[in-house]
């Protein structure tokens, strides 16, 4: 049907992260990986599965020099988040006063970074999503809808299982929680929970003063240090950006860009201590995004939740690993 | 559009033309506030009226609300003032409420409880065209009731005649779920405006009209090709913007991120909790209209 709905000026629509979508994609080529095994995880970022690969009899000390180097990448690529205190609201209100929990977190390690498109990339590329160990058994009849744009296996924002080359260092988004935790445990990592993550932002460390922050940065907002809405950049930055914005361990973007999935339970009650549920069972997110317009939604104490299969365009997450073992 | 200024003897509406005393607060038929017509006599420049429509609970009032309220802040480089505190009102409520994680309260169908803004927009560095917008939160009802029965809320029919633009709001997620519903709704609307404005010579109609498909986070395809969508799901409408209206365009929105319900097993209401806050294309319907002008 011939349609003459010519308006005088077209609207454009913001980009749902980084560019614009009538700026035209550009796919991210393909990465020459090693034939060996472990070299190839190593750049592919498995970083957990290095930590506990076995000797090999035929060659040890290959054995050992990989470990020494998957822990030095873990060095550069985690920060150490110490033990402390994480006090969670149970009240959807939020209001001063309001019931919480506590709960005492050991340390662990957390990503300095939100897993970038380019990290993603090395999932899909060896074939994450046909790994069916990967995924609980209860999602598999699911795993067909979890395609991009051109109905390749993939984020919902990339097309042909290609990521855009210019948003390679930007945090993957439009991955549902299912999503999030199959590429962290196929890395040998895990998402962490809620209170780890609140942990990290506000760094409410054992001490005489058991304070905590508002934000990794300290108590007050600066829009220097983190891409809310308010920040006026209406897209994802990559994930180095807003250094000023890091924890004291390193830890960058904990606030604002993307929210991150957790693997908590999104639990709470309203003023007449009713459940609030979804559509189906949330998990907590966390951290505000590039989206979010009201700045006390980007604190380090706030949490919301999101039906697992959702794939927004402005939740992504990072990885978490315990010092001592598994998750 | 022609504004009937204050006159020595009272002050005449600018929405129905009816005289009132001059120090009258609100016009004595619609109840628009003759502050509206102060103002403009003050900026000695014609308001333009944008008129948001909207079936009842499609979200006129948080989308009017976060509207004026990014306005304020210099959103998209425009810079936005208020003319008269009342014009803040709106946005006072709707952010109050959404910051609590609550909806604000449905829009009374009583005319003397809408909250009506007047804000003086510009583009930043472009001074030269400042444009004066009036804009009222209209309540669903009322609209619904005067597609029923004309006349019944002859505000409504004021209002459209005198509007530069218009913003229809349409439920993206009962539309997406097969409620036919919408479709109905928005073609009643434009039968509407096309019987107040159609001519002998039956011209398509150049009232520009965004067509505004709200909470859309429920439906992402609407955000990636909101024609398509309509086209899609709303048959009726598209093909009644095709045959009667010169200027449409199409829209996404949504300002809800998550969304969360409680209610318990003997409750018969369930409470719907905005659990937080992505705004996505509340701004660019505006941004149309406010370039047709």
């Amino acid at each position: 049907m011939a349609l003459n709905l010519f308006s005088r000026k077209r609207a454009t629509r913001p980009a749902a992260s980084g560019m614009g979508r009538g700026a035209g994609y550009v796919p991210a080529g393909e990465t020459a990986l090693p034939d060996d095994p472990l070299k190839r995880a190593l750049q592919q970022g498995r970083l957990g599965l290095l930590l506990h690969v076995p000797d090999d009899a035929a060659d040890p000390r290959q054995s050992e020099a990989m470990r020494r180097r998957a822990a030095q990448q873990f060095d550069e690529r985690f920060g150490m988040v110490p033990e402390g205190l994480a006090s969670i609201t149970t009240s959807v209100q939020d209001q001063p006063g309001a019931p919480e929990v506590d709960h005492e977190i050991e340390a662990f390690l957390l990503a300095r970074h939100a897993v970038t498109n380019e990290d993603y990339q090395f999932f899909v590329d060896d074939g994450g999503y046909d790994q069916l160990e990967l995924w609980p058994e209860d999602i598999w009849p699911h795993l067909v809808g979890f395609k991009d744009h051109s109905g390749a296996a993939g984020p919902r924002f990339w097309r042909k299982g290609r990521h855009d080359k210019r948003l390679a260092r930007h945090p993957v988004v439009g991955v549902n929680y299912y999503e999030a935790a199959a590429y962290s445990e196929w890395a040998g990592l895990c998402l962490p929970t809620s209170p780890q993550w609140q942990m990290a932002a506000s760094w409410r460390v054992r001490s005489e003063a058991a304070a905590d922050r508002r934000y990794p940065w300290g108590d007050a907002l600066d829009l220097e240090r983190c891409n809310i809405w308010a920040a006026g950049h209406a897209r994802t930055l990559p994930v180095n950006a807003c250094p000023s914005g890091a924890a004291p361990n390193g830890v960058l973007q904990l606030i604002g860009n993307v929210w991150e999935w957790t693997r908590s339970d999104f639990d709470c009650v309203d003023d007449q201590g009713r459940r609030v549920i979804g559509e189906m069972p949330m998990k907590c997110i966390r951290g505000g995004a590039f989206d979010t317009y009201f700045p006390w939604q980007a604190v380090s104490a706030f949490q919301s939740g999101l039906t697992l299969l959702t794939r927004a365009h402005n939740v992504g997450f990072r990885c978490a690993s315990n010092i001592v073992d598994e998750c | 559009m022609a504004v009937t200024f204050a006159t020595t003897s009272g002050t005449t509406c600018l929405i129905c033309d009816t005289p009132n005393p001059s120090e009258a607060q609100s016009c004595k038929e619609c109840s628009a506030p003759l502050a509206i017509v102060r103002d403009a006599l003050a900026q000695d420049r014609d308001p333009n009226l944008v008129s948001i429509m909207g079936d009842s609970n499609v979200g006129k009032t948080v989308y009017l609300g976060f509207l004026l309220d990014m306005l304020s802040q210099r959103a998209h480089n425009f810079e936005a003032v208020p003319k008269g505190a009342y014009s803040v009102d709106l946005a006072q409520i709707v952010i109050s409420h959404m910051a609590h994680r609550m909806f604000p309260p449905k829009t009374a169908i009583e005319m003397d409880e809408w909250c009506w803004a007047y804000y003086q927009v510009c583009r930043r560095g472009r001074a030269s065209k400042i444009i004066d917008l009036v804009m009222p939160d209209i309540a669903g009802e009322a609209v619904a009731a005067e597609l029923e029965s004309p006349a019944t809320f002859r505000i409504i029919q004021n209002l459209l005649g005198r509007s530069s633009g218009t913003l229809l709001l349409v439920d993206a997620a009962l539309a997406a779920n097969g409620s036919a519903q919408p479709d109905f709704f928005a073609l009643k609307m434009l039968s509407y405006i096309d019987s107040m404005f159609t001519t002998k010579k039956r011209r398509k109609i150049e009232l520009p009209v965004a067509v505004v498909f709200t909470k859309a986070d429920y439906c992402p395809t609407c955000f990636d090709d909101p024609r398509s969508f309509a086209q899609a799901n709303l048959n009726r409408l598209w093909n009644m913007c095709d045959s009667r209206f010169a200027c449409v365009e199409f829209f996404a929105c949504s300002v809800i991120g998550s969304l969360g319900y409680c209610g318990g097993e003997n409750d018969d209401v369930v409470t719907s909790i905005p659990l937080h806050t992505a705004l996505n294309g509340v701004l660019e319907p505006f941004e149309w209209i406010v370039d047709q002008l």
